[in-house]
């Protein structure tokens, strides 16, 4: 038997509302997605809840790993977790280096690395 | 009648409590707090009574039941531990950063000027530089500067940036370049100086800058100069990126300080022995010597230092004028702890040798006794002051099931590890090391460069695990466990010590391998070491083979690995040796308490 080497690529799923205002936050995650190297497909959605954009990605997405985006809040989510209980959600309004951060975190959840920390409370 | 045998330890005041019927003692109950203060001193009250209510409340007695209080001469010890780095390095007027961004930029190796980003654009065409990126640069800009540059024929051969962003701008430059990111005191890179700069590819490590005749390579040093940058090198071993900047006053030197000598006054001999030559010098030294009247250190260096600051605890401690202290043993540990390098910009750290020594001196027998009159006067309790820790520790060491004379114990506890053999006639000899716990507490946070004494303090109690997602951990036998709830992200993917309390993350990258041969060294070093040599010292004929049983007593005998660690090596001296197990339910505990109520009998 062949394997079947059409498998989608492994890639974290970015999911926010369509028309966005919001460009400059999703910017910012998705540089910090490559700055730690790992491949990302965004996609619009109709959906306006972070927390379920987030976990749509997280079942869309081959590596389980899933970031929804609001113009409120981003959130990120693990295909093994329960769907109201995603692992970080932060404002939207948090600073370039926060929303960087949660960024770097979706593709070290991925690398299997330590967190960086979204509170400032840095376990360094 | 009855009577309450309670023992001051360095870590832990434990009470026996028993009921004599016909002068056959009955154990009623037992009690364990932490001792209040440093061993033998008046703050030790405070336990006394937390641990005598404890086990009086157990056995459903009050204070007014008690005929007789037995406390430990806990005279002879107290220890103490010190720590000195015996070489350092220091980089002057030429710097070097050797630090592991997780994600560095680019691959392969540049040489070039240093020159600001913001100035890159002034430069001579044809010019070979290094550009530095301060965090107002964000990663679009400079990228874009980069290429601009590199279009007008000025050769940007790498990049210096103090934010995570090297893999941003690598994605970004048309022409590759090896990249060095979170570089936090950029500010202190000189500039138009010449610089190298070497990026590996993913799990590899720098060849060029960390191979000496590499940095002559690149920098055309003669073989003096080569000489001078081995220390530079040597920092940058492991590193999977570094940068060398040679400044023209260059001066790199690897400065050995003045460690001193160590004297060493016994009673017929005197040795005198360089603490540069490493504790395995030491100790036979002090073997040499023994029976020990004193231990100094040379005046003015840092073994002097060391040790009367020894003397200067002990002697606020006791009271005692500190000429009256006198060190009567001394553990010495080779070791090594992380030391930032003078000259370094992203607080890179070589790894410096070092010796850890643990003291112990006599302290004065007085100080029980005005515990013991305290005691009474506040309990209104008759007090008594037992016999020697050791020998009390034997006794209760025999209440072992499956023990039997000739015995010899070993007592493990934080402050001193003491040995006692007891022979057929029930002749009892004893002898009182330095080092025990602490000394392995000290070991573990100086070779992992913590401050926080607790959390050495932890790796030595509890195993480790590696949490691998966020709802299994491996531990450190290989073995993984599940969990049905996700584990606190905080732990995710890190070292994390399990305590009875939870999981507790281990900040830093630290592996666990590292940890755990650092915890497990730490251990050798100070318990198997002092386990030889005491039985070394009270075995009849002067060697460890002679004896054929020993039990494991004291606080560091219920360790998880301490026990094995000593009866491995015991094992190949062909001795018999294991934890005991006082009065066949108190596991290791309460020896000497149980002891202090034993010898109550023999009127000892």
């Amino acid at each position: 038997m062949r394997m079947n080497f059409d498998a989608p690529k492994p890639e974290i799923m970015v999911l926010h509302g369509k028309n966005i205002t919001y460009q400059k936050v999703v910017d910012n995650v998705l540089n910090g997605i490559e700055e730690e190297g790992i491949p990302f497909l965004v996609v619009e959605m109709e959906e306006a809840d972070p927390v379920e954009l987030a976990f749509r990605g997280a079942e869309l997405s081959n590596l389980g790993v899933g970031i929804g985006i609001t113009e409120k809040e981003v959130v990120l989510h693990f295909i093994k977790l329960k769907e109201d209980q995603p692992i970080f959600r932060i404002p939207a309004y948090s600073d370039d280096t926060t929303l960087r951060a949660i960024g770097s975190n979706a593709a070290r959840l991925v690398k299997r690395m330590p967190f960086k920390n979204l509170d400032n409370t840095e376990l360094s | 009648m009855i009577i309450a045998g309670i023992d001051i330890g360095n870590a832990s005041t434990e009470t026996a409590l028993a009921r004599y019927v016909d002068g056959k003692p009955e154990f009623l109950a037992s009690g364990i707090v932490n001792t209040t203060g440093m061993k033998g001193t008046r703050q030790n009250i405070h336990g006394v009574f937390a641990s005598l209510k404890q086990a009086l409340e157990k056995a459903g007695l009050a204070v007014e039941n008690v005929d007789l209080i037995r406390i430990n001469e806990a005279a002879p010890v107290i220890g103490d531990v010190a720590m000195e780095t015996i070489t350092e390095t220091i980089i002057t007027e030429s710097t070097m950063i050797g630090h592991n961004p997780s994600t560095p930029g680019g691959l392969g190796i540049g040489v070039g000027v240093t020159v600001d980003i913001r100035e890159v654009n002034s430069c001579d065409k044809g010019a070979s530089v290094i550009v530095i990126i301060p965090k107002e640069v964000d990663f679009e800009a400079s990228s874009q500067i980069i290429n601009h540059a590199v279009k007008n024929g000025i050769f940007v051969n790498g990049a210096i940036v103090q934010r995570d962003d090297g893999v941003l701008i690598n994605n970004r430059v048309d022409k590759k370049i090896p990249i060095v990111d979170e570089v936090s005191l950029i500010d202190k890179v000189p500039m138009n100086m010449r610089a190298a700069i070497e990026v590996a590819a993913p799990g590899a490590v720098v060849e060029q800058l960390s191979n000496p005749y590499g940095i002559a390579t690149v920098f055309d040093l003669t073989s003096d100069e080569t000489k001078q940058v081995v220390p530079v090198s040597r920092a940058l071993i492991g590193n999977r990126s570094a940068v060398i900047i040679k400044t023209p006053a260059g001066d790199v030197k690897e400065r050995k300080i003045p460690a001193g000598k160590i004297i060493i006054q016994g009673t017929n001999k005197k040795a005198e022995i360089n603490v540069d030559d490493g504790a395995e010098k030491i100790m036979e030294a002090i073997r040499s010597v023994a029976p020990i009247e004193d231990i100094k250190g040379e005046a003015g260096t840092n073994a002097g230092g060391m040790l009367e600051k020894v003397r200067q605890v002990m002697s606020n401690l006791t009271e005692q004028l500190p000429s009256a202290i006198k060190i009567q043993d001394l553990l010495a540990v080779d070791t090594f702890v992380p030391q930032t390098v003078k000259g370094g910009m992203a607080n890179e750290f070589s790894m410096e040798n070092a010796v850890g020594i643990a003291a112990m001196v006599k302290a004065d027998k007085l100080q029980m006794n005005m515990i013991a009159h305290e005691l009474e006067t506040e309990l209104g309790v008759k007090v008594e002051v037992g016999g020697v820790e050791a020998d009390m520790a034997i006794r209760g060491a025999l209440t072992t099931p499956g023990s039997d004379k000739p015995l010899a114990i070993i007592d493990m506890g934080a402050g001193s590890t003491d040995a006692a053999i007891i022979n057929k006639a029930g002749e009892i000899k004893s002898i009182h090391l330095a080092g025990a716990g602490n000394m392995v507490t000290l070991l573990i946070a100086s070779e992992l460069g913590y401050e926080d004494m607790g959390l050495a303090e932890d790796i030595k109690k509890y195993p480790l695990a590696k949490v691998e997602s966020l709802f299994h951990i491996r531990h450190e036998d290989g073995t993984v466990q599940f969990f049905d709830k996700p584990l606190d992200p905080t732990a995710f993917a890190r070292v994390v010590i399990l305590t009875p309390n939870g999981m507790m993350p281990i900040p830093g990258n630290v592996s666990l391998e590292r940890i755990r041969t650092i915890r497990r060294d730490a251990k050798t070093k100070v318990f198997v070491t002092n386990a030889i040599r005491s039985l070394e010292r009270v075995s009849p004929t002067g060697n460890v083979r002679d004896i054929e049983f020993v039990t494991l007593v004291g606080g560091s005998a219920l360790d998880f690995e301490i026990p094995q660690l000593v009866t491995d090596v015991l094992s190949k001296h062909s001795i018999v040796a294991g934890r005991a197990n006082i009065r066949g339910i108190e596991g290791p505990r309460n020896a000497v308490a149980t002891g202090l109520v034993l010898a109550y009998e023999e009127g000892v």
